[in-house]
């Protein structure tokens, strides 16, 4: 290959280089927006609250057509075209500690519709079974077993280390070993046992502020799985049957002291909270929705959105994100083409030299029998692989510079961050940009294309040349 | 290999080169007949116009006024591709200064034509093989032109007008840049392949020796032919 040629295959290698590093940076800072998006939570499970406006965001929504979490909100998000599973839920408003044995925790329960969550959660389930229908049973996140603590166990030792390091006084503050998060965790196997939930309720009588606890009996059917994504009540959680939830609450909000409650089973007192709950319609905290796939949370969410409802999902963001990210491609791939679009003049003018230098060659071929397509055929192509030979050379060199924008990423803490989230546990090492294959191949395509654009011009101007004329120039 | 028949006819053919006042009268009122299978000559001085009549019967260019046909077709009337077709099929060229290419291998110089004429690689192969053998080159085949003298390259240049099997070969002096016995050797060639194929040549020459071994010779003076000679065997 002639030098000229091989200059000219330069310019089109910087080009094409350019304009897949620039496109890989892009889709790779995308990537990395997505990841920390899921990371957040994930893109397919979405909350659901009454919406105040009506769909065209201008108007107020009068009061009595604004949804209420209900059962019926329930049967009506089942039915949109795209929700996979739809999961009510209510908290306890209080605290509430679980023992066993000697250990507890302090934990959030939260109260699911046994028959409606057993889709969603189900394979979730790590040990044991999910909740059955039975009022006193709970299923307890991948979190509880760790979590339980030896209360009693932990004083003692706190005691005994503060009386021994008296002079550095303070330490017998920290938690002793077991109880640190990170340190020495015990693992209590919890499932198929029997556990006491203790709450804690405080009222008041003449403005005196009592307290009053009360015990439930429960048994622990089963554990979840660790949480890939860690939901907002995420950590400690066990969940309950809803009806569980309502006499709890139930409980903690009436006014006054009733005494002291009996456990479950005591007869009477179930009988009077089940009355009480059929006057009043039950109104849940919180419906999450699941949307079978990624690809439809968009317009289920908008379906979500005209039947009156708020909805939040990521996957807004996600759409944000996208168009953000098109527009830099644009600007990124944009400035990279000028590059190409110099090349391509480049070519031109490589392949006007040479058939300015072969233009006897040019003759002799159509004397002995060459026709225009002929020779057309012969410049485009030549013209053609001089774009073609650039475009793998700056795919190679566009390879070679990602990969070390990947090796810097993740030796720099800088650019961890610039990439967005840093790196997750388990998602591997953050890559800061990416060459997908429809990139290679676009730019080997596009590379060619442009070799072949440009030689339209010269290989016309060669096959017009007379055969006369072009076998007597020397 | 059958070569395709080559009668020429041109009937009152004026040439000119430029225009208006810059015009300069080239060729007057030609009349020629060559037979098929004949080999001619065309003599005459520098300027007489010779080249430019060869360059009319290979369809280079047009003429002005008159008609040229071959084997009965009026090519003077083709269109650019026309002619193009019409060379590839029916005519074969050789040069004074070989004109081959520079960067292609004896065989592939061969093959052009082929090329151009749509054959398929393994066919063209074996067919410009033929030809340089035929020409005495089969050794020498993968041997680019700058390596070959100029007897062995005009060798090549014979083998590429001929491997078309044309009916008609147009020479351009094609002895005039070799020694006098390379000179020989390649007349010999081209009036055993004459003889051999029954291909028409018209070859343009200022030598005396090569318009001795023609059937004819034809003499070219200021645009005229000036005379018709059949030249006694």
């Amino acid at each position: 290959m002639k030098l000229r040629t091989a200059l000219t295959s330069v310019g089109v290698m910087i080009g094409t280089a350019a304009i897949v590093a620039m496109i890989s940076l892009s889709l790779g800072l995308k990537e990395n927006a997505v990841k920390s998006l899921e990371n957040w939570g994930s893109l397919t499970e979405m909350e659901v609250a009454p919406s105040y406006m009506m769909p065209d965001q201008k108007t107020m929504r009068p009061p009595d057509q604004i949804k209420k979490l209900n059962s019926t909100a329930v049967q009506e998000l089942k039915q949109v075209p795209g929700v996979s599973a739809v999961m009510p839920t209510k908290q306890l408003y209080t605290d509430v500690t679980l023992k066993l044995g000697r250990r507890e925790a302090n934990l959030q329960l939260v109260g699911v519709d046994v028959q409606e969550s057993k889709n969603y959660k189900k394979e979730e389930v790590e040990k044991g079974t999910y909740l059955e229908g039975p009022k006193n049973e709970i299923v307890v996140t991948y979190e509880v077993p760790r979590q339980m603590r030896d209360v009693e166990k932990e004083r003692r030792e706190a005691r005994k280390r503060g009386a021994n390091n008296e002079s550095s006084g303070g330490r017998g503050f920290f938690p002793g070993p077991g109880g640190g998060e990170g340190e020495g965790q015990t693992v209590v196997d919890m499932v198929g046992k029997s556990a006491t939930l203790v709450l804690t309720r405080e009222y008041y009588i003449d403005n005196e502020p009592k307290f009053e606890r009360k015990e439930v009996r429960v048994r622990v059917v089963g554990q979840l799985k660790k949480e890939d994504r860690g939901r907002w009540w995420g950590g400690n959680t066990a969940y309950v049957p809803m009806s569980l939830i309502n006499e709890l609450n139930e409980w903690v909000n009436q006014d006054g002291g009733r005494g002291s409650w009996g456990m479950y089973g005591d007869d009477e007192g179930t009988t009077r909270i089940k009355d009480r709950n059929q006057k009043k319609e039950i109104e849940y905290d919180t419906i999450t929705v699941k949307v079978a796939s990624r690809e439809q949370v968009e317009d289920t969410v908008k379906r979500i959105q005209n039947i009156g409802y708020e909805i939040y999902s990521p996957a807004g963001a996600l759409e944000q994100i996208n168009q953000f990210f098109f527009v830099v491609q644009m600007i990124l791939g944009g400035i990279a083409a000028i590059s190409l679009l110099v090349a391509s003049i480049g070519i031109v003018n490589t392949m006007i030299m040479s058939i300015l230098e072969r233009t006897k060659e040019i003759g002799i071929m159509k004397v002995i029998g060459a026709s225009v397509y002929n020779i057309r055929w012969l410049f485009l192509m030549e013209s053609g692989f001089i774009g073609l030979f650039g475009g793998f050379a700056g795919l190679g060199i566009a390879f070679g510079a990602v990969e070390l924008l990947n090796y810097l990423g993740q030796n720099s803490d800088f650019l961890n961050q610039f990439g967005g989230g840093g790196p997750m546990p388990d998602s591997g090492p953050t890559k800061l940009a990416i060459i997908p294959l429809w990139l290679s191949g676009f730019a080997i395509g596009f590379s060619f294309l442009i070799g072949l654009m440009a030689g339209i011009f010269p290989a016309f101007r060669a096959s017009r040349l007379s055969p006369m004329q072009a076998i007597r120039s020397e | 290999m059958a070569n395709g028949v080559g009668e020429l006819v041109v009937k009152g053919v004026n040439h000119s080169y430029g225009a208006g006042k810059l015009r300069v009268p080239i060729l007057y009122d030609i009349h020629l007949h060559i037979k098929n299978g004949e080999f001619v000559a065309l003599c005459g001085t520098s300027g007489s116009g010779k080249s430019t009549l060869l360059s009319l019967l290979a369809g280079l260019m047009k003429p002005e006024d008159g008609q040229i046909f071959v084997n009965g077709e009026e090519i003077s009337r083709y269109s650019e591709n026309q002619l193009c077709q019409f060379r590839r099929r029916s005519m074969g060229f050789v040069f004074q200064s070989f004109n081959l290419l520079p960067n292609l291998t004896a065989l592939e110089n061969v093959e052009l034509p082929l090329i151009f004429a749509g054959e398929s690689i393994r066919s063209r192969r074996k067919r410009a093989k033929e030809m340089l053998e035929l020409v005495g080159l089969g050794e020498r085949i993968t041997h680019k032109p700058n390596e070959l003298s100029g007897g062995q390259q005009q060798r090549v240049s014979i083998a590429r007008a001929l491997v078309n099997a044309p009916g008609i070969v147009l020479a351009d002096e094609p002895t005039g840049n070799l020694d006098s016995a390379t000179e020989k050797e390649i007349l010999q060639l081209m009036r055993q392949m004459n003889r051999e194929r029954g291909t028409t040549y018209v070859i343009v020459t200022h030598d005396q020796e090569v318009a001795q071994q023609s059937d004819r010779v034809i003499y070219m003076q200021d645009g005229r032919i000036v005379e018709k000679a059949e030249k006694p065997a």
